[in-house]
């Protein structure tokens, strides 16, 4: 009989490869605030621009929702992770900036200085 | 060679700049510049970092690679070998494995959380909180597996007192001495409680912990259960949460789904779950023994303690009822163990803590700071100061039930002692930051008005006392204020904090006093010259037109009362006596030519 800390550690195995399995190696993963004071600020429309671009093809990227990193007049906030790369933060992404951020981020890989948290 | 922006953080917690830290800083600096770095990185200061014991601590970022025992030596190579080769110093990297460094890894290069430190945050803004899986990866559970396995209940429950944890739902009762007394009744059942009813205006760190990490709190709460032998929780949270409700609720049924909560949890002998019950909104609701009648479907009013409802809580049973944040510290305080948490803090208040900064400051946000940490340290440097360059006045701790502290206090190292001391409280953690523009008489009307509709009207101190300590303060703001008004709400006020019920009564005098204390002038003021300098109580100010006035006639129409009259192109001007001080001519007019006087 395993003990509880063994069971939870193999629980854990099983949840990274269910997480992998789901694309979160891949190249670019994106988080996009979902707190309520985040859509609040209107992020349920740049959930759904991204949501869009992946149901309409955009590869490589692994789409999530987070809570919020509590930088309230800057929501609603987007991050985009590449693998050794610094993350990168974007503030204040609506509709317009989300198309933007993937079509010159995503695809081109361009980080677009204006709009970055630091 | 990239070009990728460098963030050097230094830690300059009190030990390691005892241990040199900032001598590293100033020769980081001069290296960096020898190179031709210095364009390219940014060097920030960070509070004590939880790592004491090798320090002095330094992180370079992308990356998060943490340097330790950083001598004045090492500085040359670390600039040389990591920055300029692409090559970390391996023979000084330290493989700390907080939980709160995660976090870090995707915010530790932001200016914004430099001085932070995010433990009880730690998966907030970095996880899918809907999704087990994404907690389950972080370790999530680990800390009640471990509970479970290595732990006896006694011994979990030593943990927690060993760790200094104090309530952070405001009072800093010691946890882990209220887990002993729990702990040891021996009446069943018992109750664990998470007290997510969260009320003070402008305050919303419960609510952002449990929609960005509500599995934390699932876990602090079963390690709860089986340190005091209970199989039974309870969330209380209030019902215009709906997204917080959701997320935990959902928490719950995956906890249920993967055996984390129910029977027999991961196979052992301990069997925990937990229900969420909803609360109407009631700010009372928030003191324990007016929770736990209104989870019994009582009306939610507070009663005298002893018993606390460690003896005789929930249904008269031994009930262990702690705050969100508490609960969240619970799983790190197992994992990481009490000797690193107790390193984080002050000698009387360990850990760190959350607070909803707001107000007159530029970053607003929810941030988590080292206790210890001053309040210019979070105004300043956390909240990037105070906007369009106007002056700080006071900043406000702990909502309706804290005070309003003045300048003189900005260095000082918060914690539970030193804000109360300066004449405040902790409380469960709103933060309001006051600029010049604020009227601090008006400001406590505002906080005691709250108060005053939220007394539950159980006890007459509280509900007599604070609408008597209302009314002067309305009065006063009118422009109707007496010799003896201060006098008289400086005697009601501690009189109420004496003899009311609960924590409600007893704190809400709280602001009025703390600004009759600091800010006295500006009450006399008020009585003896009818002026208000923040120009914010309405009665006290009047408005006149000057030379600037065009004659556009925008302000004549807007004026309901019909108080402004003047031909076209002319200067126009206002009849005091009909004037009703509403400001609509003031918002309206374009030219700046209305002034307050």
């Amino acid at each position: 009989m395993p003990t509880p800390l063994e069971l939870i550690k193999k629980k854990r195995a099983e949840a990274v490869s269910r997480i992998i399995g789901k694309g979160y190696l891949s190249t670019k993963r994106v988080y996009v605030g979902m707190a309520t004071c985040e859509i609040a600020a209107g992020s349920k429309d740049v959930m759904e621009v991204f949501q869009k671009a992946v149901s309409r093809g955009l590869t490589d990227v692994y789409l999530s929702q987070k809570g919020c990193a509590g930088r309230c007049n800057l929501e609603p906030t987007v991050e985009v992770i590449e693998a050794g790369k610094s993350p990168v933060k974007y503030g204040k992404v609506d509709k317009d900036r989300a198309q933007q951020i993937i079509e010159r981020h995503l695809k081109n890989g361009e980080i677009i200085k204006e709009w970055v948290i630091d | 060679m990239t070009a990728t922006p460098f963030r050097i953080i230094v830690c300059d917690g009190t030990s390691c700049i005892n241990k040199g830290s900032r001598k590293l800083t100033a020769l980081l600096r001069e290296q960096l510049d020898k190179h031709g770095l210095i364009e390219r990185t940014t060097i920030g200061l960070s509070g004590c970092l939880g790592m004491c014991d090798k320090g002095p601590i330094l992180v370079v970022n992308p990356g998060y690679t943490i340097y330790g025992h950083v001598t004045e030596a090492d500085i040359p190579e670390i600039v040389e070998e990591h920055l300029v080769n692409n090559r970390p110093v391996a023979r000084l990297v330290i493989q700390e494995d907080h939980l709160y460094n995660r976090f870090f890894r995707v915010f530790g290069d932001a200016k914004f959380f430099g001085k932070q430190m995010r433990v009880t945050l730690r998966n907030c803004g970095i996880i899918d909180p809907e999704n087990i899986d994404d907690y389950l990866s972080l370790r999530g559970y680990e800390a009640l597996a471990k509970a479970i396995t290595e732990m006896t209940p006694e011994q979990v429950v030593d943990e927690v007192e060993k760790s200094g944890l104090r309530g952070r739902g405001g009072a800093g009762f010691p946890t882990g001495r209220k887990w002993r007394l729990t702990a040891k009744e021996k009446t069943t059942p018992k109750y664990v409680i998470c007290n997510a009813d969260e009320g003070d205006p402008g305050a919303f760190m419960d609510r952002s912990a449990i929609e960005g990490d509500p599995h934390t709190i699932v876990e602090g709460m079963a390690i709860g259960g089986y340190a005091i032998g209970s199989d039974h929780g309870v969330v209380y949270i209030r019902a215009e949460y709906p997204l917080a409700i959701k997320r935990i609720q959902k928490a719950i049924e995956d906890a249920r789904a993967h055996g984390l909560l129910g029977k027999n949890i991961l196979g052992s002998n301990f069997s925990f779950d937990i229900e969420i019950r909803l609360g109407a909104g009631a700010f009372v609701c928030g003191e324990e023994t007016a929770l736990i009648h209104s989870i019994e479907g009582a009306r939610g009013m507070p009663r005298p303690r002893p018993p606390y409802p460690a003896v005789s809580g929930l249904f008269g049973k031994p009930t262990l009822i702690n705050n969100v944040e508490t609960w969240a510290n619970i799983p790190v305080v197992i994992l990481d163990g009490a000797n690193w948490f107790k390193t984080i803090g002050t000698e009387t208040s360990k850990g760190t803590k959350v607070f909803a900064l707001a107000g007159k400051v530029v970053n607003t946000g929810l941030i988590e700071v080292p206790m210890g940490t001053t309040l210019r340290e979070i105004i300043y440097d956390v909240g990037g100061g105070i906007p369009h360059g106007k002056r700080f006045k006071s900043v406000q701790t702990g909502g309706p039930s804290g005070g309003c502290l003045p300048e003189k206090y900005l260095d000082t190292p918060i914690d539970y002692e030193s804000l109360a001391k300066a004449g405040s409280i902790m409380g469960s953690g709103g933060m309001i930051v006051i600029d010049e523009d604020a009227c601090m008489v008006d400001m406590a009307r505002f906080f005691l008005e709250f108060t005053q509709d939220e007394s539950c009207g159980k006890c007459t101190p509280c509900r007599e006392g604070t609408k008597r300590m209302l009314e002067i303060l309305i009065r006063i703001t009118e422009g109707k204020g007496k010799p003896g008004d201060i006098e008289n709400l400086e005697r009601l006020g501690s009189m109420i904090k004496k003899s009311a019920l609960c924590g409600l009564g007893q704190s809400a005098p709280n602001p009025v006093l703390s600004t009759i204390k600091n800010f006295r002038e500006e009450y006399e003021e008020h009585i003896n010259e009818k002026k208000c300098r923040a120009k914010a109580c309405k009665h006290l100010i009047s408005y006149e037109i000057g030379d600037k006035c065009i004659g556009c006639g925008a302000c004549r129409r807007v004026c309901p009362v019909g108080a402004i009259s003047g031909s076209p192109k002319t200067k126009h001007s206002i009849d005091k006596d009909k004037c009703i001080h509403c400001g609509l001519c003031f918002n309206t007019c374009k030219f700046e030519a209305i002034a307050k006087v």
